[in-house]
């Protein structure tokens, strides 16, 4: 394309001179290419509106902004995954601190608990994103360098070998909420630490700093196959996640709030999961702390202080 | 510089003609640009199967009698004295080895209680003067609804375990004020014949963003 340099062949009276159809074609090539340049944003409309641009602080928002919040998230799951959700904005309850034991000595390491999970709280299943990690350990060492989470033996429990699946450990002291520079992650005072997933700008700081490895972010769209999405959602907890942001173990908010066991501890099929507040003395957590063999929080030289407890039976 | 050659009055030099087609041509070369990159995803996914449902069964392993009769089930099962006269108990026999003989029409039952499998003497548990009931070396009967009373004879450290609510299954709701919750009696784990936990296949392990066959052998070798 290259403008002559003769002019002799202009008619300025003809309806359409050579130049000015080279110049439509020019325009109309250049509004084209723009609208073609901008069709990856069409990908976002699902995720990014004013509504969710302008959403205050989790902590600042009003009964009544959060029952907008709420109308929201419940239309863009349903315009995605066609299920109309029921979601909840659950507060934590008075006079509850939630407490997790694993039984060591029961874990048969089937990973029931992985699955149970992942169906519970929507996690995407390609990439896959799973919130617990079994370790099989063979006898005799605590030291989970030696752990394999890889492990695909045909029947298990092999002999030798222990189990010991790992998710968040709820910290007292928690290293991820001291690194998150936007305050999108924070401790409740049922002591679930919790993530506001429209907070969350996704720099990824709270994965480093945590020693359980328990963090996962979303490298992409997550793909959660509509069979499986659960309807019972809360906002802090098992709502379907938008790329870009980091989610964890909540203790299944949306069931322990409303005062159910979490889903690993029901499918849990030795009864190596136990689950309650340990400020009611008459729980079985009570209990299991002050009477059973209770050897560790994992790490607990590094002074996070886990609400998540191992045990042994004998 | 050039005269107009439209009627709209507007003039172009040379330069502004280059400048217009040039980027035509980039931003034509950009739209094919995105349309191609669009349409093939960046990350390559895993093509991840769901897991197989039974993987996320919460129901138990086992039926108890309390279970079948709420289900209203079969019980003919339990029907001793279908065969069974009442006033003759059923002998107990033993081969060589002081290994139990199970009799034949009893053949689905696979002993294994205890160490060494010693605890093979069927009325430990069962009451030969009333098949229908099971008993306690202290005489008490129990019911075949009631095992872990029978069970507890034996195992105290774990019937008081289970009786805490530490030791088993126990699901429904930790906060017994918003609702109920049910926990699971001995047999619905164990079998009470040979109470050991058997064996399972496990669910598929974790599949990662980037997985090929070395990572697979990696965890062969790990073993």
């Amino acid at each position: 394309m290259n403008s002559s340099p003769s002019y002799t062949d202009k008619t300025s009276d003809a309806a359409m001179s050579r130049r000015s159809f080279l110049r439509g074609c020019a325009a109309f090539g250049g509004v084209s290419a723009l609208a073609a340049s901008l069709a990856p944003l069409r990908e976002l409309s699902d995720y990014t509106n004013t509504e969710q641009f302008l959403q205050k602080y989790y902590k600042e928002l009003t009964p009544s902004d959060m029952t907008k919040v709420i109308a929201r998230i419940e239309g863009e799951v349903e315009r995605q995954y066609g299920i109309r959700p029921h979601v909840r904005d659950l507060k934590p309850m008075d006079g509850v601190e939630f407490v997790y034991a694993l039984n060591l000595t029961r874990c048969i390491g089937c990973r029931k608990c992985v699955h149970a999970c992942v169906k519970e709280n929507n996690q995407s299943g390609s990439p896959e994103i799973q919130y617990i990690r079994v370790l099989k350990m063979p006898h005799g060492s605590m030291d989970v360098e030696k752990g394999n989470h890889n492990y695909d033996d045909k029947q298990v429990p092999e002999k030798g070998f222990f189990y010991m699946p790992i998710q968040c450990q709820q910290c007292k002291n928690p290293p991820c909420v001291k690194v998150c520079p936007v305050n999108a992650t924070w401790q409740e005072k049922d002591g679930i630490t919790v993530i506001d997933y429209d907070w969350c700008i996704g720099c990824r700081y709270c994965e480093a700093a945590c020693p359980y490895w328990a963090r996962r972010f979303n490298f992409t769209k997550p793909d959660i196959p509509k069979v499986r999405l659960n309807p019972d959602m809360a906002y802090l907890g098992n709502r379907p996640r938008k790329q870009g942001v980091m989610e964890k173990c909540h203790f299944c908010i949306q069931r322990t709030r409303v005062g159910k066991y979490p889903a690993c501890l029901e499918v849990c099929p030795v009864g190596a999961r136990k689950f309650g507040n340990i400020l009611d003395p008459e729980s079985e957590i009570s209990y299991i702390l002050r009477e059973k063999r209770v050897f560790i929080q994992l790490k607990e030289e590094i002074g996070t202080s886990p609400r998540f407890f191992y045990y042994f039976d004998k | 510089m050039e005269k107009s050659g439209s009627s709209d009055g507007i003039k172009y030099g040379a330069l502004t003609n280059y400048w217009l087609s040039g980027l035509t041509v980039g931003f034509l070369g950009l739209a094919i640009f995105f349309v191609i990159s669009s349409k093939k995803k960046s990350v390559s996914q895993p093509n991840i199967a769901l897991v197989d449902k039974k993987f996320l069964e919460t129901t138990p392993w086992r039926q108890t009698y309390a279970d079948l009769v709420k289900a209203k089930e079969d019980l003919s099962d339990y029907d001793c004295y279908g065969c069974h006269d009442k006033a003759k108990p059923p002998l107990i026999r033993f081969d060589s080895n002081q290994k139990l003989i199970i009799p034949k029409e009893h053949a689905n039952i696979q002993m294994a209680h205890g160490a060494h499998e010693r605890n093979n003497l069927c009325y430990n548990c069962h009451n030969e003067q009333n098949l229908l009931t099971l008993q306690v070396r202290d005489e008490r009967n129990i019911k075949f609804d009631n095992i872990p009373q029978l069970c507890g004879s034996c195992h105290g450290p774990t019937y008081r375990d289970w009786d805490a609510g530490a030791h088993g299954r126990t699901s429904g709701y930790w906060d017994r004020s918003l609702g109920n919750s049910t926990r699971l009696s001995c047999a619905n784990c164990h079998n009470p014949h040979a109470p050991h936990i058997p064996t399972r296949e496990p669910a598929p392990g974790p599949h990662s963003l980037h997985q090929d066959s070395t990572h697979h052998e990696r965890a062969e070798a790990l073993h």
